[in-house]
């Protein structure tokens, strides 16, 4: 019996390895990474939630603070003179000013009346002039309580701020002796307000990448663990599934083997005899005829059972040659009726792993073609262009199917193949629509 | 005729007293300074700079003892804006107080006093602005 080949195999040891490696690394590569991406986007939350949280802090500190300069220094100090912009009064509210009220955070008051005049600011030029309030600061004005906000340096009331940066202005009402009603305002650098973003963000950020970091640093070993596991799990199966398929080998090796050495032998031998007999009898025709009809009879039988053989297991490519085998796997669908086109490039340099994978899709398309397509015509063509890659068409006009649904029994194959194509490096495409046939290629590097 | 030299000549020495007594000082363009004397044997100065929406104010008083203790003032359109104690000090037995006060709009009139309460030597001036 001649020598029979294996089945493809998804590579070599070494590369079988490097794959296993590769799949058991990948969740954990992809952990770390989804970490990684979840510690940018906790950094970053972070850092904005606290820069609110910090803002928010920074106003609510500067509105206390400006209520307290409002009732503990200004209001005190606040005269009719100064109202009436006495010279003397406002030379001493100007002391007072500058000693206790514009000192630390806070870089300029001022004091407005009601019709929009500034009674007193620290910037004097300001002293004396007119502006229109706005509505939130008429309303704290008029109704009390305090408010914040950023200063529009581009108002002209600001001019003399504009050298100082961002400003945040807090307000508060003051009353005068009598009861008229004035509006303090409190303009702070809106650097303390960041600087406090940079304070609160500073406590936090170590916290939170670190408990992040030192998560990662806990799980991804038991993630490395559960991949190893799941690793060891899926080499196993696929190591029960080869020893499956090995076994299936062997047995329709032996099958074959015993076909090939007993019945095809000995139906060979018949048929010969048969011939022979049927030439030795030319006086007696109609016993020759009979017998010569015989021995065809069993030369037909014999052609079956060596397609049969060829389907039970593989021929051997390298010694009989792509092309004979493939005449051979086509051979039974001539003898239904088929018109076969069968045309094979020389494969004799291409490695034996692509062409028992050749083989194997080969086999597959025109089982499923003859079994299922019922058609009239098939092409099964076997180009080596450049050298490079081997390509492989089996296309017929049978019923065809609809690739997208759920194969049926025996497409199966085929798909089962396709993750030994892509360990290969190859590709393969399977057309098909009801009613115009399929068409399966199969390109893989020579 | 006499009467009327008399009365002449007084008004005369009066006017030739009050000159003594205030007279302008070199000064900037932009500062205002004035001088005279007090009502013992000491002098004053007063000197008004603008600066930026304020007024440098600079009093002095030189009375040539060293040691006395004087009262000031500093009066703005009429009315005390600041006022302290000061003693004379140096070889020429003097004080100065520097202030700055709110430069408030139109002219403003700059007062200073200081007097030894000791002596009861009093000292007057001032400067328009």
């Amino acid at each position: 019996m001649k020598q029979r080949p294996q089945p493809p195999r998804p590579g070599n040891p070494g590369t079988v390895a490097a794959a296993r490696r590769r799949a058991r690394n990948r969740p954990v590569l992809q952990f770390i990474a989804a970490g990684l991406v979840a510690l940018a986007v906790l950094v970053v939350g972070t850092q904005w939630l606290s820069q609110r949280a910090a803002t928010d802090e920074a106003v609510a500190d500067a509105r206390a603070t400006t209520t307290l300069l409002a009732r503990a220094v200004v209001q005190p100090a606040l005269t009719r003179a100064l109202v009436d912009e006495q010279s003397a009064a406002l030379d001493r509210f100007d002391q007072l000013a500058l000693k206790r009220l514009v000192v630390g955070d806070v870089l300029r008051i001022k004091i407005w009346n009601a019709r929009g005049r500034i009674v007193y600011s620290d910037e004097a030029r300001l002293i004396g002039h007119r502006f229109n309030l706005g509505a939130e600061e008429r309303a704290v004005l008029l109704g009390g309580g305090s408010d914040a906000g950023l200063s529009d340096l581009t108002q002209s009331e600001n001019r003399y701020e504009r050298s100082f940066g961002r400003l945040l202005e807090v307000y508060t009402q003051v009353v005068v002796p009598g009861g008229e009603p004035l509006l303090f305002e409190a303009y702070y650098s809106y650097d303390t307000v960041s600087r406090r973003s940079a304070e609160v963000l500073g406590a936090f950020r170590p916290i939170t990448v670190a408990a992040l970091l030192l998560f990662m640093l806990l799980t991804v070993p038991l993630v490395w663990v559960l991949a190893r596991r799941l690793g060891a799990s899926a080499a196993e199966r696929e190591r029960l599934l080869m020893a499956a398929v090995e076994a299936s080998e062997g047995e329709r090796r032996r099958i074959a083997r015993d076909l090939h050495d007993g019945v095809v032998q000995d139906l060979a031998g018949i048929s010969f005899a048969a011939s022979a007999t049927a030439r030795e009898l030319a006086d007696r025709p109609e016993v020759a005829r009979r017998l010569e009809k015989l021995g065809s009879g069993v030369r037909h039988s014999l052609r079956a059972l060596r397609s049969l053989l060829v389907e039970i297991y593989p021929p051997d490519l390298r010694t009989e040659g792509l092309a004979a085998a493939l005449d051979d796997l086509v051979a039974p669908a001539s003898a239904a009726g088929i018109e076969v086109n069968l045309h094979v490039d020389d494969t004799s340099h291409v490695r034996d792993e692509a062409v028992a994978l050749v083989w194997r899709v080969a086999q597959e398309a025109v089982r499923n073609a003859v079994r299922h397509g019922r058609p009239t015509q098939m092409r099964v063509t076997v180009a080596v262009p450049g050298d490079l890659v081997v390509l492989l068409e089996v296309a017929d006009n049978g019923a065809g199917f609809e690739p997208h649904t759920v194969p049926r029994e025996g497409h199966l194959g085929l798909r089962g193949l396709r993750d030994l194509i892509v360990e290969s490096g190859g590709r393969l495409d399977i057309s098909s629509a009801p009613g115009e046939g399929t068409r399966v290629t199969l390109e893989v590097a020579t | 005729m006499h009467r009327w030299i008399s009365r002449t000549s007084v008004a005369l020495m009066a006017l030739g007293f009050a000159a003594t007594a205030s007279a302008p000082a070199m000064a900037n363009s932009s500062d205002v300074t004035r001088q005279g004397g007090c009502s013992h044997n000491a002098s004053w100065k007063v000197k008004a700079k603008p600066d930026n929406g304020r007024l440098e104010v600079e009093g002095e008083v030189d009375s040539n003892v060293r040691g006395q203790t004087w009262h000031w003032r500093i009066l703005h359109d009429g009315r005390v804006s600041m006022r302290g104690k000061a003693t004379t000090g140096g070889r020429s037995g003097s004080f100065t107080v520097e202030r700055r006060i709110i430069n408030t709009r139109g002219s403003d009139r700059v007062g200073w006093r200081a007097v030894n309460r000791n002596t009861g030597e009093t000292c007057r001036g001032g400067v328009t602005i």
